[in-house]
This record gives C-alpha cells, sequence and structure tokens, in this order.
C-alpha cells in the first residue's frame, strides 16, 4: 500500500489484537531501540524468534553493559517461571509435597520469611517467586533499568539459587509437568546455561540433568532431532 | 392453610412486588430526569450569573473612563507638571522607571518570582497563607472602578473558566473575592491617581490601604529583589522604554506604547515553555491549560497593554514607599487573580481554592516484569489490582507502603499474585463490593477470582481457593470486561469477534454471545441503562446494543476501517448518570455521543498520539485519559477542557500507557504503564 513514504512501524499490541498477532511486527535492531526497556525489548524479540535457540539468546549485544544484561534475563527467567508454576499449581499441594525438596539430600527452607520456614513446596514456589518479584523491581536494590550498582549485581545469585529449586523440585517430583513445561519453553536449559556462563551459582547446585548437557556454550546443533 | 390458599397467597405476594417494582423503576426514572432537569437550570443560572458579572464590568470600567475624562479636562496641563517632577527628582524618577518597567514586568517578574519562590523551597502552602492574609485585610475594599477592558476580557474568560473548573458548587463567594482583587488593585491605582490629584483628599479606602500595605511589608522587599532580577531579563524592550520622556507619549496616547522587540519576546517566551516542559519532567507537576482557545492569544504583550493603562492614566508623581507597595500589592493580588489571565503562568489556582484539586504522585507499585495492562480498584478499600502481560495479577494495600524516609513518593509492594493464566492477562473488572474481580487473557480465558482480604501477609499460604471460575467461551484474547452490578452479569469482549454476556456465579455461566462485524475493542455497560452496552472495534464502529434482543440498537459511529489507518477505537467509558458515551481513539481524539440520538456531541484533540484509556469519576464530573504519549490527562467534562496533565511511565517499543482508573469511593487516580509500573496519585 505504500506509495511514496513506506508508512512508519508502530510496535504495538492494540486491544483488538488477535493472540496469534501478538508482538507480530518486524524485528528491531537492537542499536535502534532508543526506549529504556531496550534490553528487554531484545530478549523477549529473540525468545520469539526461536525459544530453542538459547545460545542467541543469551548472547549479550556488543556494547552492552553486562550487569544490566544479566538482571534483565533473571527478570525474564522469572517471569516466564510462572508458567511452569501455574502448571504446579494444579498438582503440587501441602498433602502431596508438605516441604519443598528436590533429591532426598536437600530440603529447603523459604527465605522470604522473617526466619526460614519450612514452607510446603507449592507456598515455596509462590514465595520464591513473589520475593524474586519484589527484590528485583526494589527501588532501593535496582532502582533503574539502565545501569546496575555492583552491590546489587551481587544480589542477583541468590535469587538464581532460589528460583533454581523450583525446577528442581518440578523435575523430581512433577516430572511430566515439567517436561511439557521444558518442551514448551525450554526454560530449565536455558537457565542453566546461563547460571553457568555468568558464573551465578556454582555447579554443585545445578542436579537437573541437562540433555544438551556439559557442552551447551558452543553450537546448538545437538538440539535437533 | 390449603395449597390453593397458599398459590393464591403466593401470587398475590408476586404481583405486589412487581407493581412495587415497576413502581420504583418509574420513581428512578422521574429522578433522573428531574436531576438532569436540575442540573441544565443549575448552568443556566451560572451563565445569568456570568452575564451579569460582565456587565457589572463594563459599568465599572465605563465609570473609569469617565473619571480619566475628567482628570484629563481637569488637570490638561498636568502633563508638565509630571515631566519637571520627573527631571528634579532622580530619586522619583528612577522610582518611576523602576515601577513603570517593573509594573510591566511585574507581570513576567510574577512568574520568575514563583519559580524563585520554589526553588528556594516556598511551597505553594506559603503563598496561600500569605495571599490569604492579603485578602483578609483588603476583603473591604469596594467601591473603586474597574480594570480596563482587556484585563475585564481576560479575567472574565478566565473566571468562567475557572468557575466551571471550579467545580460545579459554582461557589459565587469565590468569584466575588476575585472581584475584591480587582478592586484592591485598581484602589491602588485609583489611590496613587488620588495622590497625584492633591486637589482630592486621600479617600479613607487609602488609608486603610496604606495600613494594610504596611503590614506586608516584608514580601515587597522580595518582591523588590525579585523585579531587579527580572528586570535584567527585560532585554527585548528597546532602550528608550527605559527613558521617562516615553511616559509622555504613553499618557497621551492612552494607551501602551512599549516598543517591544516582539522576536525577542517570542524567544523568550519559548525559552520559558521549555524551561516549563524541563522542569516537568523533574516530577514537578503543572496545570497546563490546554484546549482553552480563548486564553491562548493573550500573549503577553496583550497583557501589558492592560495592566499599565491604569499607571498611565494615573500619572506618575507619588511617595517612594506607596508606589512600591501599590506595585507590591497590585503583584500580590495578582498571585491569586490575574493568574488566571496569562496561559504561560503555573496554575496556582488550586492553591487559593481549598476544593480545587491538583493531582501528585503518592504511591508507585513495583512488582510486574512486563506491562500492565489493566489496572482497577477495589471499591471500599485503598487497594488495587493490577493485571500484567507477566501473566499475573495482583493485589495491593496502599495503606502498607514500603517504609520510606521520603513521603513524596511511596514504593507498595504487593500483598497478592494472581495465577492462573497462560498468557498475557489483558482486561480486568472488580465487582461491586470488592469480593470477586475478573480477568482476560490472551489465553481467551475469562477467570473469577474471589479476592483476598487486604490484610493478609504477602507470604501466606496458597488457598486454592481463590481461583473460583475458568469462563470457557471465547477463542482468542479477551481484550475488555465490563461489569454491572445491577444485573450482576459481566460483558467480556474478545477478538475473536464476539462480545459474550457471562452470569459468573452460575454453574453454566455463559448467558449470551453477540457475533459482531469486526473486531471489538472495548465493551462498556450503559450505567445508567444497563440493559444497553457500547461496543467498539478497531474500525472506529461503535454500537449501542440492547441486551435483550441481542441486536443493535443504535450506531453511534460508522466504521472508516478502509480509510484511516488509526481509527480504532480503544476503549468506551459510559457516564454514570447521563445518557453519554465517551469514547477514546487512535487518532488522538476523544469523543462524546449521546446514547439517545446517536449523535456526536463533541469531539477533541486530547493527546499527542493515541488515546488508550478513559475512565470517568463516579460523580461523572471528571474524565480521565491516559496515551501512549506517555501523559494523563484529567478533563472537566461540563467545559470539556484539561485541568490537569501528569506525565507518566515510560516507553517499550511504541506503548506507554494501557489504564486509568478513578477510585470508585475515595480521592485517588491510578495509571498503569508498559514499564511494568502503575502509579497512583492523590
Amino acid at each position: 500500500s505504500s506509495v511514496m513514504d513506506p508508512e512508519p512501524i508502530v510496535r504495538r499490541n492494540p486491544p483488538g489484537t488477535k493472540a496469534e498477532d501478538f508482538y507480530k511486527w518486524p524485528a528491531q535492531s537492537f542499536d535502534e531501540m532508543d526506549t529504556t526497556l531496550a534490553v528487554q525489548q531484545h530478549i523477549q524479540q529473540t525468545i520469539r524468534q526461536d525459544f530453542t535457540d538459547t545460545e542467541t539468546i543469551l548472547t549479550v549485544p556488543p556494547g552492552q553493559d553486562e550487569g544490566v544484561w544479566k538482571y534483565e534475563q533473571l527478570r525474564q527467567f522469572c517471569l516466564e517461571l510462572n508458567g511452569l508454576a501455574i502448571k504446579l499449581q494444579t498438582e503440587c499441594t501441602p498433602l502431596t509435597c508438605s516441604q519443598m525438596t528436590a533429591t532426598e539430600q536437600w530440603i529447603f527452607l523459604c527465605a522470604a520469611h522473617k526466619t526460614p520456614q519450612g514452607c510446603p513446596a507449592i507456598d515455596y514456589t509462590r514465595h520464591t517467586l513473589d520475593g524474586a518479584a519484589c527484590l528485583l523491581n526494589s527501588n532501593k536494590y535496582f532502582p533503574s533499568r539502565v545501569s546496575i550498582k555492583d552491590s546489587s549485581v551481587a544480589k542477583l545469585g541468590s535469587v538464581c539459587r532460589r528460583v533454581y529449586r523450583i525446577f528442581s523440585h518440578a523435575y523430581y517430583h512433577h516430572r511430566h509437568i515439567f517436561d511439557e513445561s521444558e518442551n514448551e519453553t525450554y526454560l530449565c536449559r536455558r537457565f542453566t546455561t546461563f547460571v553457568i556462563r555468568y558464573n551465578l551459582m556454582s555447579r554443585d547446585n545445578l542436579i537437573v540433568p541437562i540433555m544438551d548437557d556439559a557442552s551447551n556454550t558452543s553450537n546448538n546443533n545437538s538440539v535437533d532431532q | 392453610y390449603s395449597m390453593p390458599g397458599i398459590l393464591h397467597f403466593i401470587q398475590h405476594e408476586w404481583s405486589r412486588f412487581e407493581m412495587e417494582r415497576a413502581q420504583w423503576d418509574v420513581e428512578k426514572a422521574e429522578l433522573q430526569a428531574r436531576i438532569a432537569f436540575l442540573q441544565g437550570e443549575r448552568k443556566g443560572q451560572e451563565n445569568l450569573k456570568r452575564d451579569l458579572i460582565r456587565r457589572i464590568k463594563m459599568l465599572e470600567f465605563a465609570l473609569k473612563q469617565e473619571r480619566a475624562k475628567v482628570h484629563k479636562l481637569k488637570f490638561g496641563t498636568d502633563l508638565s507638571v509630571e515631566q519637571k517632577h520627573n527631571e528634579s527628582n532622580d530619586e522619583s524618577k528612577t522610582n518611576e522607571l523602576q515601577t513603570t518597567n517593573a509594573h510591566m514586568s511585574w507581570r513576567h517578574g510574577r512568574q520568575l518570582l514563583r519559580q524563585y519562590l520554589q526553588e528556594v523551597g516556598y511551597s505553594e502552602t506559603i503563598l496561600d497563607v500569605r495571599s490569604q492574609r492579603v485578602r483578609a485585610l483588603l476583603g473591604n475594599n469596594y467601591d473603586a472602578p474597574k480594570p480596563v477592558e482587556n484585563d475585564n476580557q481576560v479575567v472574565n474568560g478566565n473566571i468562567s473558566d475557572e468557575e466551571k473548573q471550579s467545580n460545579t458548587d459554582g461557589n459565587t463567594e469565590s468569584i466575588f473575592k476575585d472581584f475584591n482583587f480587582l478592586n484592591a488593585e485598581d484602589n491602588d491605582n485609583e489611590d496613587d491617581e488620588d495622590v497625584n490629584m492633591q486637589d482630592e483628599d486621600v479617600t479613607d479606602d487609602g488609608d486603610h490601604q496604606r495600613k494594610a500595605r504596611a503590614k506586608v511589608s516584608s514580601l515587597f522587599l522580595l518582591l523588590r529583589l525579585y523585579e531587579e532580577m527580572a528586570l535584567a531579563e527585560f532585554d527585548f524592550l528597546n532602550p528608550t522604554a527605559a527613558e521617562p520622556g516615553i511616559l509622555l507619549s504613553m499618557t497621551d496616547d492612552m494607551k501602551l506604547d512599549w516598543s517591544v522587540d516582539q522576536n525577542k519576546l517570542n524567544a523568550m517566551k519559548e525559552q520559558f515553555r521549555q524551561e516549563k516542559r524541563q522542569t516537568k519532567k523533574k516530577e514537578l507537576k503543572r496545570k497546563y491549560p490546554l484546549s482553552r482557545p480563548e486564553v491562548c492569544p493573550y500573549n503577553l504583550l496583550n497583557v501589558f497593554h492592560s495592566e499599565s493603562l491604569p499607571f498611565t492614566v494615573g500619572g506618575t508623581h507619588m511617595g517612594d514607599e506607596s508606589i512600591e507597595n501599590a506595585l507590591g500589592l497590585g503583584a500580590l493580588a495578582g498571585l491569586t487573580v490575574a493568574n488566571e489571565a496569562d496561559p504561560l503562568s503555573y496554575d496556582i489556582a488550586a492553591t487559593k481554592e481549598s476544593y480545587r484539586k491538583t493531582w501528585n504522585p503518592k504511591y508507585t507499585l513495583r512488582s510486574h516484569f512486563d506491562g500492565i495492562r489493566a489496572i482497577r480498584f477495589l471499591p471500599n478499600e485503598s487497594a488495587v489490582i493490577t493485571a500484567s502481560e507477566d501473566h499475573t495479577m495482583k493485589l495491593w494495600n496502599l495503606n502498607k507502603p514500603l517504609p520510606s524516609k521520603k513521603t513524596q513518593s511511596l514504593d507498595v509492594e504487593p500483598i497478592y499474585s494472581f495465577r492462573g493464566h497462560s498468557g498475557a492477562v489483558l482486561s480486568l473488572e472488580v465487582d461491586a463490593d470488592g469480593s470477586y474481580c475478573f480477568s482476560g487473557g490472551l489465553d481467551a480465558s475469562v477467570r473469577v477470582w474471589s479476592i483476598p482480604s487486604v490484610e493478609i501477609d504477602a507470604y501466606d499460604t496458597y488457598d486454592p481457593a481463590v481461583i473460583q471460575k475458568v469462563l470457557v467461551g471465547h477463542t482468542d484474547a479477551v481484550w475488555s470486561l465490563s461489569y454491572s452490578s445491577t444485573r450482576q452479569q459481566l460483558l467480556s469482549a474478545s477478538s475473536d469477534c464476539s462480545v459474550r454476556l457471562w452470569n459468573p456465579t452460575s454453574n453454566d455461566p455463559l448467558i449470551q454471545t453477540y457475533t459482531t462485524e469486526g473486531i471489538p475493542t472495548s465493551v462498556c455497560f450503559v450505567q445508567c441503562d444497563s440493559n444497553h452496552a457500547v461496543v467498539s472495534h478497531t474500525d472506529g464502529k461503535i454500537n449501542l446494543y440492547d441486551l435483550e434482543t441481542g441486536q443493535i440498537s443504535l450506531v453511534l459511529a460508522e466504521g472508516d476501517g478502509s480509510k484511516y489507518i488509526d481509527c480504532s477505537v480503544n476503549c468506551v467509558a459510559s457516564h454514570p448518570t447521563m445518557p453519554i458515551t465517551m469514547t477514546a481513539h487512535d487518532d488522538k481524539h476523544i469523543k462524546f455521543f449521546d446514547n439517545s440520538s446517536g449523535k456526536l456531541i463533541h469531539s477533541m484533540v486530547a493527546h499527542l498520539d493515541s488515546v488508550t484509556s478513559l475512565s470517568v469519576d463516579p460523580n461523572g464530573l471528571y474524565l480521565l485519559s491516559g496515551s501512549h504519549d506517555c501523559s494523563i490527562r484529567l478533563w472537566n467534562l461540563d467545559s470539556k477542557t484539561c485541568i490537569q496533565e501528569l506525565t507518566s511511565h515510560r516507553k517499550k517499543f511504541d506503548e506507554s500507557i494501557y489504564s486509568v482508573a478513578f477510585h470508585p469511593s475515595a480521592t485517588y487516580i491510578a495509571s498503569a504503564g508498559a514499564d511494568a509500573l502503575a502509579k497512583i496519585f492523590v
């Protein structure tokens, strides 16, 4: 329909947009993004293009501050973990899982309370996600989306550690839910790659086996079939 | 007791109930008609009052003209006398210079004054207190001539604006307070004339004024200081204006003949506007009187014209102190009144009328990971629910903000997260008593939730009973919900081209499905007639549906889909008491339609970008609109003018503000944006 000027691309999802058209605009290169939420926009855009391409999703754009990159990635992980939490809600009750456990060795106490509490798994999951939301959005530690204080970057590790337990509980106690969710999102393997790459957690804690393990910094050809 | 007897009794009771209900309906309709009639009457009264005020001003102006003529005739040689005085008395010369220049810079200086005061830290309340005192002191002075015509129009126009803005209670008292100021101002000038004409005795009013002036002299020192600073800014005046000779030509022509360098003046105005814009970004909230065409043409030059006239007429030789005081008082009086005349001034009318509200940001709600698509208040609590693209909704208690040292903007953390949607949550409604909320999502589901108490602990045990129901039926994103408390029913609009009516509490909730032509974007029950609902579409169509028949009873707007890319209507809102529908358009307009006739009542350019959301206050007096231009605007529904603009929210891609809301019973307004934040203003 263009005659002289091409119509400027307006990247909006206005009321009336069909689900299949949601976010279906031409991709915008990271350098062209001029909003304060550029990093989030870029990460989400890359995931939408191919959620299985862990490598591309985790590749930091040249010149981008790494602290902000890690922060925004973690926000996106917490956002997507909601999907797993919803599925768990249906099945994981205080009766089935009265504590937050993974393998027999580990019992996790919920840090969202004044003194750590042995919450049932579903409560642990919700409290951890809610607590992560509060911390990552806290004006005290993360007042800006474009620059992160070094002291705040240190907080990201503890968030990762707690949030990972949701994966491990789901894997060991609700395996079908874990598999279903993982196939839809590739979230756990992406998270594992992420924490290893940026040294946010010690490898000892990564108890969920990942299919394309170990050499995950290299190509993702192994993902096929 | 026999069976037939019982049946008969029941039937009898039922028919009685039906009759009563019919009676109530009739009464309700009557009362509504009466309300409309009274409102119309009140408008008529206000118009009448305004006209009378204008007449009074015109008469007073005429009187003043007459007096001026008399003065001129009496003292034909007065001018040369003044000149001698000027040349002989250096000090008075400089004073005149200062005063005349200062009088002209008075307006500009006052603006600067306010700016400096704010920098210094004088809050508006201090100004208010001071002006209250001045008002009290000057309260009795009444019989002076009125200001000149220009001033009339200017002040008039703005008084009537002010009237409208000052809410429907149209306080006559405030109008006459304004008169007091005008009178006081002219009393000063008139008094100066008197002093000059040494034949006449200084009136008692003058004495009274002098005493009043003496009492507020500390302010004048401050004013003088700022005057001098302000004078330095007046390089747009050509140098000749500073000479005393100009006074002659002024008094000759009875007309202000400042040779003003228009270009510089405009440049300064531009600079001033830009400064204002910048300071706005630093979160100083100021009012922009938008879409008030009667005010905008009054540039600074006109204002200077009108206000310098009394001086030229009155002559120039007067005591040092009294000039300052006159000026000071005039300026001070002007702080509260003539302010309205200047569209560039900060609107501190709020400080002088206690019922006039300026909204300020109070709470920031941080916790969502992605844009917040909808925000609603709970009807009986200081609490809100937000619905976000991060698939969750959250409940927030505003009475429990995070502890903070600064009281200006408090952060709030949520006390509950509603998890259940497997995609972005796009729409939200709360029922009339705040026990249930309804959400519509990208996953095509409509969900009914039971709202937990606002007193719960944020990290409580999970209660699956919060999830009440999932209303299945739509096959695509549910973009809009509307709840009717009279019918206890819910309407949902989805991009599957249907609008559905539900009874959320029933076991078989779907009551009816209405297929729409075109994709609906927003649906709203007509508040004063819940048998009807308005639906807007992406192609600009706006239809009024009769819910009983399921048919379109009236087309408010035809679809223009083929013509424009920005024809979509994003939101419809229903007026609480009048049969009016308000619509928010992609083409930056807000339009008003009459539900009975289907006619377009009013259309206005409301924002710099697509208007995304509307909310009407529960009394039907104000309208709140949000837009992707990052601003929310508050409109007076009587005058259809913008009384406040607030900048809020940053952009994600090309979107910024998704939703705005009024609290149904308390003085809160909320905005929700693509930056994952929600803001509450008080």
